[in-house]
């Protein structure tokens, strides 16, 4: 790796002044699993000048279950969300996320913060020493369009003109499906709102933002979350789409449902006419299967990535049938 | 490694720029009190395997290279230096972590425990791995050595499938997987009569 600054911040405070001095030339560092490959790679035409060290703030890693919600600081590790029963019993989709991300060591490294906050996937992008110049590092062309786009978006690009990487989180959804919230340094956020269609950046977050915690809902009465996933591998490898889904049932009658789908398009996708057509009704297979087709039917996939449409097809049925299964219990 | 003229001493919190690090660290004791020092000219203190070891570090080292190159511990390799591979794997304050991944910097105060630790402290799991042959060119043992030791330390009776969890994320190019349940099911008799006979269960 280059040379560049490091500073341990001991406080959010400073830490924030930090990056307000910095600006966009400072980068955080929590886990550092995505950061630091990146760095190594070389893969963006600029390099950080400094890293803030936040894993140094003390209290921000926690799990904490308060009356009606239930809070995780931003640095607490993958594996130990993916342990805890409450998580496990309560926000299943969650735990399951947390547990098939990356690798068992890379989990003990990896933090929740980071997982939502991370880079996007393309090979183009992410090729070492910059060797694509595409439109996310301001060159010309999204490569994705007319080359192998295999792993890329299915529901189009980000922004006019391209970029078809997809966000390959896999607690994102989770935490989309379970409507938490996500609390910043300066305000909260829905999660739906947290992460941005933009070409430079993959959330909202301003260059001196820090997420300090993540807060989740106490789940209403005969709720039930699941997550699925599809990958190459059973482990380390990023999800090729997943799918969290949490569903309220009343008896047989699904009073909520909240379904996102990952690694589909640069943003988790949230396929709201889906979620739409199961509220208010009785559980069927077919109305499961009539979701299913809900849930793609706005994608247009390009060249190579056709298959990722009955992959996210299946996905979501499976997710929801998951759901059933475990309220039947 | 890092060009000393790069180093400009400047103080992150008012900008102003210093000759030497020392006059940095005044200014911030002086004129930002409760503000942190930089860790450019960083000092860590580590425990590798139970001995005290001071580094000066750069802040773009890992903590793998302070533990292979600075320190001599080559049991663990670099292999894909990505965190993808699980060869460099380490435990760290009782966690098996990827040491490619973690910049030496932020290491301080950390207690690692490394292969040759593991085998120094004369941990069954070395002797099966050798009955059992669990490697071809043993580039890779050592940190499926670390991760397995780590799981025995949390799960005294772990099933095979317990095993394959553990050690999904450390790979093999030569395929000795279906060795590394039988050598640690072994270390788990083996670590089990070794309670047993002082009693302990």
């Amino acid at each position: 790796m280059r040379p560049f600054k490091h500073f341990n911040a001991y406080s959010l405070e400073e830490a924030v002044s930090l990056l307000d001095r910095y600006g966009e030339r400072a980068c955080i560092i929590a886990g550092g699993t995505d950061l630091l490959g990146k760095m190594k790679d070389m893969i963006l035409p600029s390099y950080p000048e400094a890293l803030v060290n936040i894993k140094s703030i003390p209290g921000m890693e926690s799990i904490r279950m308060e009356e009606d919600v239930l809070r995780i600081g931003s640095l607490t590790k993958l594996s130990a969300i993916a342990e805890n029963p409450i998580i496990r019993e309560k926000y299943t989709a969650l735990a399951q996320a947390a547990s098939r991300t990356a690798s068992p060591n890379l989990r003990n490294m990896g933090t929740i913060g980071g997982n939502i906050c991370q880079d996007i996937r393309c090979w183009y992008y992410r090729a070492p020493s910059n060797r694509f110049s595409c439109l996310r590092k301001g060159g010309g062309r999204c490569y994705a369009i007319k080359g192998d786009n295999r792993y890329h978006s299915i529901f189009g690009g980000s922004v006019k003109g391209g970029c078809f990487a997809v966000h390959p989180s896999d607690t994102a959804p989770a935490l989309i499906a379970l409507n938490a919230k996500v609390v910043t340094s300066k305000r909260t956020y829905e999660a739906e709102n947290f992460f941005n269609v933009g070409l430079h950046s993959t959330t909202v977050l301003e260059s001196n933002e820090i997420v300090v915690e993540l807060q989740l809902p106490k789940p209403s009465n005969g709720a039930k979350s699941a997550f699925v996933d599809y990958t190459q591998r059973k482990s380390i490898d990023f999800p090729i789409v997943n799918c969290a889904v949490m569903m309220v049932f009343s008896n047989t009658k699904m009073i909520d449902a909240r379904i996102c789908l990952n690694a589909v398009h640069v943003v988790p996708y949230r396929p709201k006419k889906a979620e739409l057509a199961l509220i208010g009704h009785t559980y069927s297979d077919r109305l499961v299967e009539e979701a299913g087709e809900i849930v793609v039917a706005e994608a247009k996939p390009l060249d190579n990535n056709k298959y990722m449409v009955q992959i996210a097809k299946t996905l979501a049925k499976r997710a929801i049938q998951a759901c059933r299964e475990a309220a039947v219990e | 490694m890092v060009d000393k003229n790069l180093k400009r001493y400047e103080c992150p919190y008012c900008g102003e720029t210093f000759a030497s690090f020392e006059e940095l660290k005044k200014d911030i004791i002086a004129n930002h009190k409760g503000r942190s020092l930089p860790v450019s000219e960083g000092m860590i203190r580590l425990n590798v395997n139970n001995s005290e070891h001071r580094f000066h570090v750069e802040p773009n080292e890992t903590l793998y290279e302070i533990i292979h190159n600075k320190l001599g511990l080559t049991g663990s390799k670099q292999f894909c230096d990505r965190g993808a591979c699980g060869s460099c794997t380490v435990i760290m304050n009782g966690l098996p972590v990827l040491s490619c991944m973690i910049l030496a910097v932020e290491c301080d105060g950390s207690k690692i425990e490394t292969v040759e630790g593991i085998a120094a402290s004369g941990h069954p799991l070395i002797e099966s791995y050798v009955e059992h042959h669990a490697m071809q060119c043993g580039y890779c043992t050592p940190g499926f050595v670390v991760t397995a030791k780590s799981l025995l330390d949390k799960n005294l009776n772990p099933t095979v499938q317990d095993i394959k969890n553990a050690l999904a994320g450390n790979l093999c190019r030569c395929g000795t997987y279906p060795q590394h349940p039988l050598a640690i099911l072994d270390s788990v008799r083996k670590l089990q009569a070794d309670k047993k006979s002082k009693g302990e269960v």
